[in-house]
């Protein structure tokens, strides 16, 4: 099975663990699946990041896809709390990634296509 | 929270990595074929030991070395190699920490194991699963290229003399096929088990694989018996070249990153658990400059413990090299290096045979532990995993290569819920 839905899920556990953990005490995500694509809208309310590490997070996630990372390793994400390691996975699981801080909250649109 | 840093260096196009990588077979066939006829001279030409290799049964612990000679075994090497970097040049697959992992993992153990005709049906295999998934190959050829740890099962079912010849050919594609379809889901399933603190997943994978496999035939009375044939004795022309491999590695680094001396600090920060992409998060001069120093610590530590470097050896070596991009660096390493000399102080163990020399190199698998939890549960890491590799591999009978990792994912899996269970408190800072 290729478990398309899962993969999403798993991104969403993923950053859910790394801005409760990291940053803030409220956090919104929004999926929108379609036969082309899905999109993962989250804002993290309140963020503490710095603009440094708003940018490194953006070219982070910003890295580029790479489906044989994704293929080997993606039950991984989401899976421990104790290491970031799996932002890397993530950029390897996602196309684009918007990042912005706007009005104190950190906006991010992440982007998947179906392939 | 790990973030890639900010990197300027020069910029490599896909094509100068393949070929930086591309020196090393391009180098052991040069070695090899110059090699081979030396050795023909004194009655043991090149084909010949080709021959010997492809009908070998592989099983742990065959070297290529002795069964084909010097120059045929690095010859079969520089072959794989080829193979492999066409496959990612054919793929246009990004060259990451991973991917160069991978590579050089193929290459090492292509002098202990792996042949040019026994890997064949394993990528075929893996072929048919992204043609039934409907998925591209190049997603799974990276699962691909490692699961060829269970190469030897092809050769033995093929020249294992288990059945009659012609059948043992179409039994022995087959077994090769079903493991390349079955390989993926299982690596991606099995990494949980460990939670990425074993860099090398499919050794523990293969290790299921092959203990399901070796339990099957044992039950219709086939018995795989374990073989030694190992070199004895130190060749000084392939130390010579390894060391100028790895000096080239470094300079690649340093031309690649002028500032790498000074940023070299920037690689040691990071835990090593899977994924830490060097090449990614340091760039590919840090990157290359630290599997050039992982390469040239290894073999000295090798010499120094008084070990020969045979096939392997070659084969451990290497694979430190290539997981120095993916995980690996001396700061993470050290402790479970430490850990296994430490036991094998206590258990007394030989400590120039080929057997403690590669669980020593190999046991850098699990390298993260010591990177997330410290030195001292690195060092205990280290010490589980020489009890361990030591006596698994009758359970599959010798036909996983990656002994190593098999027993690296069973040390991590059975010592992160105890570390786990002496921390307090929540994740939460």
């Amino acid at each position: 099975m290729r478990h398309e839905i899962k993969k999403i899920c798993r991104i969403v556990d993923e950053l859910t663990t790394m801005f409760l953990k990291d940053d803030t005490d409220e956090v919104d995500f929004k999926i929108i699946t379609s036969p082309e694509k899905a999109i993962i809208r989250i804002v993290d309310y309140h963020t503490n990041y710095s603009d440094q590490m708003i940018n490194q997070l953006r070219t982070t996630l910003n890295n580029q896809r790479q489906s044989e990372i994704e293929e080997y390793y993606w039950q991984l994400a989401g899976e421990n709390d104790d290491d970031d390691e799996e932002l890397t996975l993530i950029s390897a699981m996602i196309d684009t990634a918007t990042v912005e801080k706007r009005e104190g909250n950190l906006y991010i649109e992440l982007v998947r296509m179906n392939r | 929270m790990v973030f890639s840093n900010r990197i300027d260096e020069k910029d490599l196009h896909k094509e100068q990595k393949l070929l930086i990588l591309a020196a090393f077979p391009a180098v052991f066939l040069i070695f090899g074929i110059f090699y081979g006829l030396v050795e023909g001279t004194k009655g043991r030409p090149i084909l010949e030991g080709l021959s010997a290799i492809i009908l070998s049964p592989t099983t742990l612990i065959t070297d290529f070395l002795v069964i084909g000679g010097i120059g045929a075994a690095f010859i079969n090497s520089a072959l794989i190699g080829f193979y492999n970097l066409y496959l990612l040049k054919h793929f246009k697959m990004r060259i990451n920490g991973l991917l160069i992992a991978a590579f050089f993992t193929v290459l090492g153990f292509a002098f202990f194991g792996k042949n040019v005709i026994n890997i064949l049906p394993i990528y075929l295999g893996g072929y048919l699963y992204a043609r039934y998934q409907k998925i591209p190959m190049k997603n799974v050829i990276l699962v691909i290229m490692f699961s060829t740890a269970l190469a030897p099962i092809v050769s033995f079912i093929t020249f294992g003399g288990i059945f009659q010849e012609g059948f043992s050919y179409l039994m022995g594609i087959l077994a090769g096929l079903a493991i390349g379809f079955i390989i993926v889901p299982l690596s991606s399933h099995m990494i949980r088990f460990h939670d990425g603190y074993n860099l090398y997943n499919i050794g523990f994978t293969a290790g299921i694989v092959g203990t399901v496999i070796t339990s099957a035939l044992r039950s219709f009375k086939i018995d795989i018996a374990p073989v030694n044939i190992i070199s004895e004795s130190n060749n000084p022309w392939i130390i010579g070249m390894l060391v100028c491999l790895f000096i080239y590695l470094i300079g690649v680094g340093l031309r690649t990153n002028p500032t790498t001396l000074k940023d070299y600090k920037k690689i040691l920060q990071y835990r090593g658990r899977t994924i830490t992409d060097f090449t990614s998060l340091v760039g590919y001069g840090i990157t290359f400059f630290n599997m050039g120093v992982m390469g040239l610590s290894s073999l000295l530590l090798v010499l120094l413990l008084g070990g020969v470097v045979n096939g392997p050896v070659l084969a451990a070596i290497l694979t430190v090299v290539g997981f120095s991009a993916f995980g690996k660096h001396p700061k993470n390493a050290w402790p479970l290096v430490a850990g296994v000399i430490l036991a094998g102080l206590f258990f007394s163990y030989d400590f120039s045979s080929t057997t403690f020399i590669i669980s020593l190199l190999f046991s850098t698998t699990i390298a993260p532990i010591a990177g997330a939890y410290g030195p001292i549960a690195g060092v205990i890491a280290g010490m589980l995993h020489l009890t361990l590799v030591t006596n698994i591999g009758i359970i599959h009978g010798g036909i996983n290569l990656y002994n190593n990792g098999f027993a690296g994912g069973l040390v991590a899996g059975f010592m992160l819920p105890i570390i786990d269970a002496f921390k307090r408190g929540d994740s939460r800072p």
